[in-house]
């Protein structure tokens, strides 16, 4: 058994190397896909919100157009979307396979649709009251947005996004058809197709701690800011 | 100062049209404090509403300090609103800023010529010690405190109150009764209070209008009662109700 063990620990260390490569490459992805989240993602959720029935916006076509994006996006088979995207990330990035910034252009676009949805779900949670207030006061839209619903919204932002985040992980598995790598990928090559499952399973090991790290990190950090 | 003409207002219901504010004329003079009270659902909350323009009427003109509402663009209306101090039933504080925080916030959204300073509002009301707390940290009473130094710091031209003391207890009730009645002698302000308790503006108000179901009823001169109860303790004030009744 502990001879096992010993096996067990030299084949990791051998592997680690590629493991860290991997990590690195699905960090990547990661990061593409919390900026669009966060740069993109949250204005068009906020958009959604805003051109909604009864809104400072309220607007039935910009509504529409935005939430049919949405829609298309989050029900279209993650991996046939990253087929289908090929010509198009070809035609923006140069290349569309073997490296992970080009395996990110899918990532973005589920990650803004994704938390897009969380946005306007969180969004609408704000008390009428609050709205009611912001009225009162002669706010611009900004102004709503700004003071008002992300300061009464911020802590389900958050979970929201760490939901998103937890999904993200997941997303970027797949990115190795494309040549993207990431740990998802690790785990196929090595553990599944050349029968290292111990290498497989350590891999996973590794996905799930970082889930439960970035869900534990995202929940605290909401619960600290919501004073409600 | 705010004239109100023949204003109307429905609202789609599930029998049909539902007339919420059924032809209401009354005009509130510069700086009374002037009650609007009825039953629950009776249109008192969308008449008050149609002064800040958060309802507009469907027909009929408000006019408030010579500009008729309803002529207002969209800046025009802001500029109107940010005149206009309100307070709520349910206070409507932000919860996730401090007292502090949630007083400064008019001024955030407006370039002021006059205002308080935050820290004169606070003393005012009386919440000096709690300027660090979050609303979850306060009672019922001290967050409507809140909600009108919020109202007061912009030095409003009018304040709206509707149902300023129906979610808190009789005791709470006096108290903020007290700081109204404070805030209108200091600021001279005209003071608009919709309520259904009548105790509130026989304390409060010079004159009341009465709705019923949309309709103006009457408007009468209230005899207005002096005592200032929110200087009486409890006890006293249990003497005085019950002995009374
Ligand atoms: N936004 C709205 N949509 C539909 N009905 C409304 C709306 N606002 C008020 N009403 C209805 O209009 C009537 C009068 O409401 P309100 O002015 O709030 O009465 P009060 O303040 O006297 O209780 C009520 O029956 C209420 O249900
Ligand atoms: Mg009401």
């Amino acid at each position: 058994m502990p001879e096992a063990i010993q096996i067990y620990i030299e084949r990791v260390i051998e592997y680690t190397p590629r493991l860290v490569e991997s990590l690195y490459e699905t960090g990547i992805m990661m990061v593409f896909a919390m900026v669009a989240a966060i740069l993109l993602g949250l204005p068009l959720g906020t958009l959604l919100y805003l051109a909604s029935k009864g809104k400072s916006l309220e607007n039935k076509l910009l509504y529409q157009i935005a939430n049919i994006f949405v829609n298309i996006v989050r029900s279209f088979p993650f991996l046939l979307l990253v087929v289908v995207m090929q010509p198009l990330i070809r035609y923006f990035y140069g290349r569309a396979t073997g490296d992970p910034v080009a395996a990110s252009f899918p990532m973005m676009l589920i990650a803004i649709a994704l938390y897009a949805r969380f946005v306007e779900q969180s969004l609408h949670d704000v008390p009428k009251g609050v709205l009611e207030t912001a009225r009162s006061m002669g706010v611009t839209t900004p102004q709503l947005v700004w003071k008002f619903l992300y300061v009464e919204a911020r802590s389900s932002l958050i979970i929201g996004f760490t939901t998103a985040f937890v999904s993200f992980i997941s997303y970027s598995t797949i990115m190795g058809v494309v040549g993207g790598g990431g740990i998802g990928d690790f785990a196929i090559r090595y553990g599944y197709q050349r029968y290292e499952t111990d290498i497989m399973y350590s891999a996973i090991a590794v996905i799930i701690v970082f889930v439960i790290i970035a869900q534990w990190l995202g929940l605290r950090l909401a619960a600290r800011l919501d004073k409600r | 100062m705010i004239d109100i003409k023949g204003a109307r207002k429905s609202f789609v219901g599930k029998n049909g049209d539902f007339k919420a504010v059924d032809n209401v004329t009354l005009s509130i003079t510069g700086k009374e404090i002037f009650g609007i009270i009825g039953e629950s659902g009776a249109g008192k909350s969308t008449l008050m509403r149609f002064i800040n323009a958060l309802e507009m009427p469907d027909a009929g003109q408000v006019i408030v300090d010579g500009i008729d509402v309803g002529t207002l663009n969209k800046n025009g209306l802001r500029k109107h609103q940010k005149d206009i101090g309100m307070i709520f039933q349910h206070f409507n504080l932000l919860n996730n800023k401090t007292v502090e925080e949630n007083i400064k916030l008019p001024l955030e959204l407006h370039k002021y010529k006059n205002p308080l300073s935050v820290d004169e509002v606070i003393k005012f009301v009386g919440l000096e010690d709690k300027k660090e707390n979050y609303p979850a940290e306060l009672s019922g009473g001290e967050k409507q405190r809140v909600g009108i130094a919020r109202a007061l710091v912009t030095r409003p031209m009018i304040l709206l109150c509707d149902e300023p003391t129906s979610a808190l207890d009789e005791n709470t009730t006096d108290e903020i009764v007290g700081v109204l009645r404070k805030a209108q002698n200091e600021f001279d302000m005209t003071v608009v209070i919709v309520t259904h308790e009548l105790n509130v503006i026989k304390q409060l108000c010079n004159r009341a209008a009465i709705l019923e179901r949309g309709r103006l009823i009457d408007t009468i001169d209230v005899n207005h009662s002096v005592t200032d109860r929110s200087d009486q303790s409890y006890y006293e004030r249990v003497l005085e109700v019950l002995k009374d009744a």
